[in-house]
């Protein structure tokens, strides 16, 4: 049993310094979310910047859904559609549990473009769809060094293509499996209690004293056992629709989680 | 008299000791349910993903038809790869059934390299990849093979957390006691998810 035990622990040891490897080739590190465009390579004047903010909230306000753009200084070594994806879950874009979220993704060092798209949206803003949006509104523009151009007109289809049937994916909610306790961890927690309590008599009464079951019971009190301390920490951010404006601070993402949906293309 | 009492109450005090480790040590107790749900879940992600991408391929394959005539070997590797993959059946217990789960990716991983190979011999017809039924789908597989990327390391995320809890305490303890049907669960194998999906050029 106890070789058992120590074989086990190598195991896991092994396994913690795999996963340490593993994270060390995955870390990739994001863009703070400063608001609904994030210019990290600095391609776009305070301007347009301006005016796309002022688009992306309107849109917003019409269909709850968030679309964000981002340019990117690097990808860090990795394709645009990795990097997208881990992106948008990050900054949790999108409205949580209907996943409405959108990123149009500009690597101008690397001359790639993404829309990627959230689970929510995959049935508006298809892989077809994004791809003729890319390569008719975006790529032209971009290959006459007219980036502003290529992203204003971009974002307009982005937003046409998935206010379409606003209605109808509003009514429509995805929803990811949560990681969340059920009823049957509250009853097996209550049985154990039970359990416990049940052998807790009839000790006490086999020692005819009360003296052990004390510290014992304290200990069952202590309240509920929290399962899996975390797993609420990342979805902490709150949703709250219409109550943002367009201006600068106070814009988060929604909860929202992305899979892969969307297109790329470069230039 | 005396003593049969005494020693019922060291045996007390030491079943407590006992049972006051695995309550206080009891956080533990869900996780196990917990990554298995949750690495399942993962899991049917995959297949969906790859269902998806085995219901693209006949309309691919019957576009690709009418423009690319001579290339009839190709189309007909993807055809049956796609039966190949189509026939394994997989659901939930696959995941900690090795062999199963071998012949799953293999078939899946030859399915993908016939229509790698496929997507590569189109580009030698410009007048396929100028139709628009065409660009629909080949985004669509694009796509596809993105979501397949993203969903198996979801999986093997998942499965990472899952296989560590059950080795390592407190889930030992509960893998030995209370879920002695959990199993490891297998995983893709890293040298073949480095790979990329096949991208193709406009």
């Amino acid at each position: 049993m106890l070789s058992s035990f120590r074989a086990a622990r190598g195991d896991a040891i092994l396994g913690l310094l795999l996963s340490a490897v593993a994270f060390a080739a995955y870390a990739l590190t994001f863009p703070e979310l400063t608001g609904r465009v994030v210019d990290d390579a600095g391609i776009l004047d305070p301007a347009t910047k301006a005016a796309l903010e002022r688009k992306l909230a309107e849109f917003e306000t019409k269909t709850t859904g968030q679309l964000v753009v981002v340019t990117l200084k690097s990808l860090q070594g990795t394709s645009i559609e990795d990097y997208g994806y881990q992106l948008g879950r990050q900054w949790q874009i999108g409205q949580k549990e209907k996943n409405t979220g959108a990123l149009l993704i500009v690597a101008p060092n690397e001359r790639k473009v993404r829309i990627e798209v959230g689970y929510g949206l995959e049935g508006t803003l298809t892989d077809a769809v994004s791809r003729l949006i890319i390569e008719n509104s975006i790529l032209p523009r971009f290959r006459a060094n007219d980036f502003a151009g290529g992203i204003g007109r971009g974002v307009d289809d982005i937003i046409q293509a998935a206010s379409v049937d606003a209605e109808e994916w509003k009514a429509r909610s995805k929803k990811r499996p949560d990681d969340e306790p059920g009823l049957l961890d509250i009853l097996a927690f209550v049985f154990f209690l039970f359990i416990f309590f049940m052998i807790a008599s009839s000790i006490s009464r086999q020692g005819r004293g009360h003296v052990q079951t004390r510290p014992g019971a304290r200990r069952g009190s202590r309240g509920p056992i929290i399962p899996f301390p975390g797993s609420w920490g990342s979805s902490g951010s709150s949703w709250s629709g219409s109550s943002w404006s367009g201006s600068s601070g106070g814009f988060s993402g929604g909860g929202g989680s992305f899979g892969g949906g969307g297109a790329s293309g470069s230039w | 008299m005396n003593d049969i009492v005494c020693i019922l109450r060291r045996i007390g005090i030491g079943l407590f000791a006992v049972l006051a480790g695995l309550l206080v040590c009891g956080c533990g107790i869900n996780n196990l349910p917990t990554y298995d749900e949750s690495a399942k879940a993962k899991w049917s992600d995959v297949q969906n993903q790859y269902q998806r991408r085995a219901d693209l391929i006949p309309n691919l394959v019957e576009t690709v038809k009418g423009y690319a005539t001579q290339e009839r070997e190709v189309l007909t590797q993807v055809t049956e790869a796609r039966a190949k993959a189509s026939q394994i059946k997989v659901d939930a217990s696959t995941v900690s059934d090795p062999a199963k789960f071998k012949e799953y990716q293999d078939a899946q991983n030859a399915l993908g390299g016939a229509l790698g190979r496929l997507l590569v011999t189109v580009e030698r017809y410009p007048d396929l990849k100028s139709n628009q039924n065409f660009l629909a789908l080949q985004s669509q597989l694009e796509g596809t093979e993105n979501r397949i990327a993203v969903a198996r390391r979801d999986y093997i995320e998942s499965v990472r957390t899952y296989n560590t809890e059950l080795r390592t305490f407190p889930g030992v303890l509960w893998a030995s006691t209370l879920y002695r049907s959990y199993k490891p669960m297998e995983t893709f194998t890293v040298a073949e998810d480095v790979t990329k999906p096949p991208t193709v050029k406009f």
